[in-house]
Formats: C-alpha cells, sequence, structure tokens
C-alpha cells in the first residue's frame, strides 16, 4: 500500500532522515519511535505531503508522490496533528460540519455524529472549549477521519490525557485497522501505548534505547 | 464556493451580534453625526478670531470667505481681546488682516498681509491658516492678472479705460458665473461630495466612507482568527488550500458588504436626499473593494488581534485628517498635492471607482496567492 524508498531528508548539511525504506500493508499499525529530534514529525510530514523529501521515491496505492498526483495523494491521508487542531469556539457538531463541508467525502450529520459516537465522543451539542483534554483529542481524531483516508498518520494523539481517553483511542483505532483496512502509523512516546496498539515499530535515530526496551518487551522492532 | 458560504455560516452564527453591529456601523454612524452635526452646527464649529484693521473691499471679501468657510465660527474682535481669548483657548487662532492689505495686494507684495496667532492647544491653525493664504493669494492672482491686462492693452496700443476696482469686480464676475474657483470643503472635481448648500454641516457620503473604513478593517479580524497553522493544516487534506480558504472567504465578505452598501445607497437617498446614481454605486463598490483588500492583506501580515486593532484605529484617524472631514485641507492640498494621494477616501469622495490604492492591493494579492503553498511536497 505504502512504498518508501530509499528516503532522505537534509536542511543544509544536517542530514535528519537517511536512507529510510519500509512498506506498509493495509490494515498495518505501525508505531514509530525514537529520541526527541530523531526525525519521527519530518518522516510523519513527509508521508502526509506536508514537507518535501530531499531524495527517495514515495507510492501510495500506486500513486507516486509528485506535485501533480498531490490531490489524489492527499485524498488518501488522513493527518491527525500534535497539536489540538480544532475550532474551540465552535460546538462538536459545528466542528465536523464545517470540515465535513471541506471536505472530499459528503456525509450527513448522522453519519458524523456516528464517527464521533464511535470513538465515545458524545458531547455533539457542546462547545469544544468546555471539553476535556481527552474529548478534545477525540474530536481531533475525528476530523481526520471525515474522508475516509486509507492511510492515517497521527503524531502523538493521545499525548497529555487521561487512560481510559487512550484505551478508547486506541481500541476504535483497531476497530478501524481490521474492519476497514486503513493502514497507519503511530509516534508516541508511551512505550506501554505502542505495544498494545502495534503490529511492529519502527525506531529511527542513532539512540538504541527504544530498540532495546521494546525487545525485551517482545515487540517486533524494525530499525530504520 | 456554496461549502465555503456554509463554513462562513457557521463562522459567523458564533458572533452574529458583533458582525450586525460593525456591518451596520456606518449607516447608524453616519446618521448620529450629521443629525448631532446640524442640531449643534454652530457649536461645532473651530472658532476663529478675526481682527480687521483694513476698512477696505478686498479685506472685507477675505473676511466674508473666511467666515462662509463651513466648519469655521468667525469672531470678528479687536486685536487685544482676540488674543486675550485665544490666552483662556476660547479660540483656536486669530488671524489680524493688516492695514493697508488691498494696497499691498494692488501693489504686488504679498508680505505682512495678515499676521497670525495660535496658542498650544491650536488643532486647526495649520489647516485655517492655509487655507487663509489660499484666499489670499487668489486675491493677490486675481490682482496680478488686472496689472496684465493693463500692460497687453498698453502693448497692443488698445485704447483701454484702466481701473483696477473694475477689472477685479469684473473677475469676481466671471469666476462666479463659471464657478472656476469654488472653494472645495475636500477635493476638486465633481466627485460625490459637493459642498452643499448648507444642508448638512458634515457631509453623509464622507462621514460614511470613514466610518466603513473602520469597520471593514474590524471585521477582517477574522482573517488573523483563522489564520491558525495548526487548523491550516488540516486545509490541506480538503478540497480547498488555506489560501483558497482565505480568498474565497474575502469574497464572501465583499459580497456581504455589497449589499449593505447598496442598501445604504437606498437609505441614504430617503434619510439625507442624497443623489442616487451608477456612478456613486460604482465608486461606493470601488472603495468597498479597495479598503476590503487592503484590510485583507495587512490582517495577512499580523499575528495578534489588538495589533491589528490598534492599527486600524490609527489608520482610520489618520484617514479622518488627510480626507479633511474635520479640518478643510484646501491649502495644504494645494501646497501638498501628494496628501490627495495619500488620502483612501479621494477617489470615492470625487466619484471615481479606481483609487491607485485599488490597483496596489490587486497586484500585491495575485503575487501572494501566486506563490507557491507553504504545505507542498514533491519529488
Amino acid at each position: 500500500m505504502l512504498q518508501v524508498e530509499a528516503l532522505h531528508k537534509s536542511y543544509g548539511n544536517h542530514v535528519i532522515l537517511e536512507d529510510i525504506t519500509f512498506t506498509l500493508e493495509k490494515g498495518d499499525i505501525v508505531g514509530l519511535v525514537g529520541e526527541n529530534g530523531a526525525g519521527k514529525s519530518t518522516l510523519l510530514h513527509i508521508l502526509a505531503t506536508l514537507q518535501k523529501p530531499s531524495k527517495g521515491k514515495l507510492t501510495l496505492n500506486g500513486m507516486t508522490y509528485h506535485w501533480k498526483s498531490l490531490s489524489h495523494i492527499r485524498r488518501q491521508i488522513g493527518f491527525v496533528p500534535q497539536e489540538i487542531a480544532i475550532w474551540d469556539h465552535l460546538t462538536v457538531e459545528e466542528n465536523m460540519v464545517f470540515f465535513e463541508k471541506l471536505s472530499w467525502k459528503n456525509k450527513s450529520k448522522e453519519e458524523l455524529q456516528n464517527l464521533c459516537l464511535d470513538m465515545k465522543l458524545n458531547r455533539w451539542k457542546e462547545p469544544v472549549h468546555t471539553l476535556s483534554g481527552g474529548m478534545k483529542r477525540k474530536l481531533n481524531l475525528a476530523i481526520s477521519l471525515i474522508h475516509e483516508p486509507k492511510l492515517l498518520l497521527l503524531d502523538e494523539p493521545t499525548v497529555g490525557i487521561d487512560l481510559k481517553s487512550k484505551q478508547e483511542i486506541a481500541s476504535y483505532l483497531k476497530d478501524l485497522a481490521t474492519k476497514r483496512g486503513v493502514a497507519m502509523i503511530y509516534i508516541s512516546h508511551d512505550m506501554n501505548e505502542i505495544m498494545n496498539l502495534c503490529d511492529q515499530v519502527f525506531c529511527i535515530g542513532d539512540d538504541s534505547f527504544y530498540d532495546r526496551l521494546l525487545t525485551q518487551a517482545g515487540q517486533e522492532v524494525i530499525r530504520l | 464556493m456554496i461549502n465555503i458560504i456554509q463554513t462562513r455560516l457557521i463562522q459567523w452564527k458564533k458572533h452574529s451580534l458583533q458582525l450586525l453591529f460593525w456591518l451596520l456601523f456606518p449607516i447608524v454612524v453616519t446618521w448620529i453625526v450629521v443629525t448631532v452635526g446640524n442640531t449643534f452646527q454652530d457649536d461645532m464649529k473651530i472658532p476663529i478670531g478675526i481682527v480687521l484693521q483694513d476698512d477696505t473691499i478686498l479685506a472685507k471679501d477675505l473676511y466674508e470667505s473666511i467666515h462662509a468657510t463651513p466648519f469655521i465660527r468667525t469672531y470678528t474682535l479687536d486685536e487685544r481681546e482676540a488674543l486675550h481669548k485665544l490666552e483662556k483657548h476660547e479660540l483656536d487662532s486669530v488671524f489680524v488682516i493688516q492695514e493697508g492689505y488691498e494696497e499691498h495686494i494692488r501693489q504686488g507684495s504679498r508680505n505682512a498681509l495678515i499676521t497670525a496667532y495660535e496658542s498650544d492647544v491650536s488643532l486647526a491653525y495649520t489647516p485655517v491658516s492655509e487655507m487663509i493664504m489660499s484666499y489670499v493669494q487668489q486675491d493677490a492672482g486675481r490682482s496680478k492678472a488686472a496689472y496684465a491686462v493693463k500692460e497687453l492693452a498698453e502693448q497692443l496700443h488698445v485704447h483701454f479705460d484702466w481701473n483696477w476696482d473694475d477689472l477685479i469686480v469684473r473677475s469676481k464676475e466671471i469666476e462666479k458665473k463659471q464657478d472656476l474657483l469654488q472653494t472645495r470643503l475636500t477635493f476638486p472635481g465633481n466627485g460625490i461630495v459637493h459642498r452643499d448648500e448648507g444642508k448638512n454641516l458634515f457631509q453623509p457620503w464622507h462621514i460614511w466612507a470613514l466610518a466603513a473604513f473602520l469597520s471593514t478593517l474590524l471585521l477582517f479580524d477574522w482573517v488573523i482568527k483563522e489564520n491558525n497553522p495548526a487548523i491550516l493544516k488540516r486545509f490541506v487534506f480538503t478540497n480547498v488550500s488555506p489560501k483558497s480558504y482565505f480568498v474565497r472567504n474575502m469574497y464572501v465578505y465583499i459580497a456581504l458588504f455589497f449589499t449593505i452598501d447598496l442598501l445604504t445607497a437606498f437609505a441614504f437617498k430617503y434619510i439625507f436626499d442624497e443623489p442616487l446614481s451608477l456612478t456613486l454605486i460604482v465608486s461606493i463598490l470601488g472603495y468597498h473593494l479597495m479598503i476590503s483588500l487592503g484590510a485583507f492583506l495587512l490582517a495577512l501580515m499580523i499575528r495578534k488581534t489588538f495589533v491589528y486593532y490598534a492599527i486600524a484605529f490609527i489608520l482610520t484617524f489618520i484617514s479622518v485628517i488627510v480626507s479633511g472631514a474635520i479640518i478643510p485641507l484646501d491649502g495644504l492640498l494645494g501646497r501638498y498635492p501628494w496628501l490627495h494621494f495619500l488620502n483612501p477616501l479621494a477617489a470615492f469622495l470625487d466619484g471615481d471607482f479606481f483609487h491607485i490604492g485599488l490597483g496596489v492591493f490587486i497586484v500585491i494579492l495575485l503575487l501572494w496567492y501566486g506563490r507557491k503553498e507553504e504545505y507542498h511536497a514533491a519529488s
């Protein structure tokens, strides 16, 4: 589904990513770990077409990443940013409708509400600024799923929220991968969450701390 | 575009009262200012002391010209009393028409014709003194022309019964008939704002233009509020790019302004008996298009709303001054014509569609829109 071949990214002489190669299949949930500054977010941004690679080839469902095919590539990608990227003054419903109006996929209000309910976000009519951190994170995720992406890129989507909300989100994501075949790359510093959710883990950066930690815990780790 | 309108309606729903307030602000402010201005016409004028030391026709004419200027209330006093009132800040400034004024004009001398006094709180001193100077120059120019006619007659050996007074009177008659030297309240030309027959102290469209300037700037604060980098990243995964989202929303705002402007034009016809014409409507649209583009581009450059609001009020204040809304700028515009181009209201009040600012803003907008999106990946 996603092929990444010999990907390089550097800023001047500073090399961020070097010779990254991997593939991702339908329904795969892959964790992406590494120390701060290892290039996790950069890699995710490149996969999400938000940044250009310096070298390398990326293909998603047979389509090569190229400026001519950007729109088609982006239709297949769901990106969950690290920041809570929602309108704070609007309600959950208004946020969902707002982004649905701009989305490639048309959805009814009922479908949008069900999407929220599936991840236990049941405060449909409430303004976002009154929601808990966990609820906001769920909405952040729900908006990214409106256009039914095939590849979901999540940049620390559960940072700073309670365990219950984390588990509800993880449970929802597993269902999404299993039932709809959505492939996911998931960045997190929470190793329990990574082990609970991911089929395999990609480790980047020079530090082998995460490799050892996850291997000892019986997790399959691939060093990129 | 329908989808953009729907998203805009969602945003508007959250501050509909605020939106309504600023949309109606220009029409309401105009009505209040014109009504209050007419009610308290005399009290709102700038008090100027005139000391008339020369008892000649030319000096009296000059006094009449100053006296007839809107926004100015003249007091004829002796010099001692005038200066006393100036010290007590009862007068903004004092102008003494010196004895021998007419004689000096006749001789072509422009020195020491008027003595002017100001205090440390004379807000209107500069524009009023410039305006009086323009009247004096008008007199001097007329006198010079009379002598030129005399010389010409002598050179051509034409029998000419030379009489300075007759020539001056004749010159004034011609001027009156042809309306060549009509004093402008604000701008020359056959603009929207004419000095009318004393109907209103303040010109409705002039006040409207200033109020619309402020309200348009303030209504464009949505650009700053919605220019949220985290949320804009989301637009990459929608069918509207961030730039396109902003530009299309700007169109929605401009369409809304145009609708309200048309209603305003009809309202002014009935409230203030202002003439309604196609030229007027085109000028209004051109003006509002220009300030909308300017507000949009300004808001794109600013990250903090309070900075934007501060700039909006400062720009409005500058526009109030350079447009001559409060203090007539006849003299200053004569001396510094470039002030006319700085005035964002100039084209509108002249009845023109195009102001240089509109052209500049369109070019900047195209350059900005043409630049590659920040979020752009390619192999």
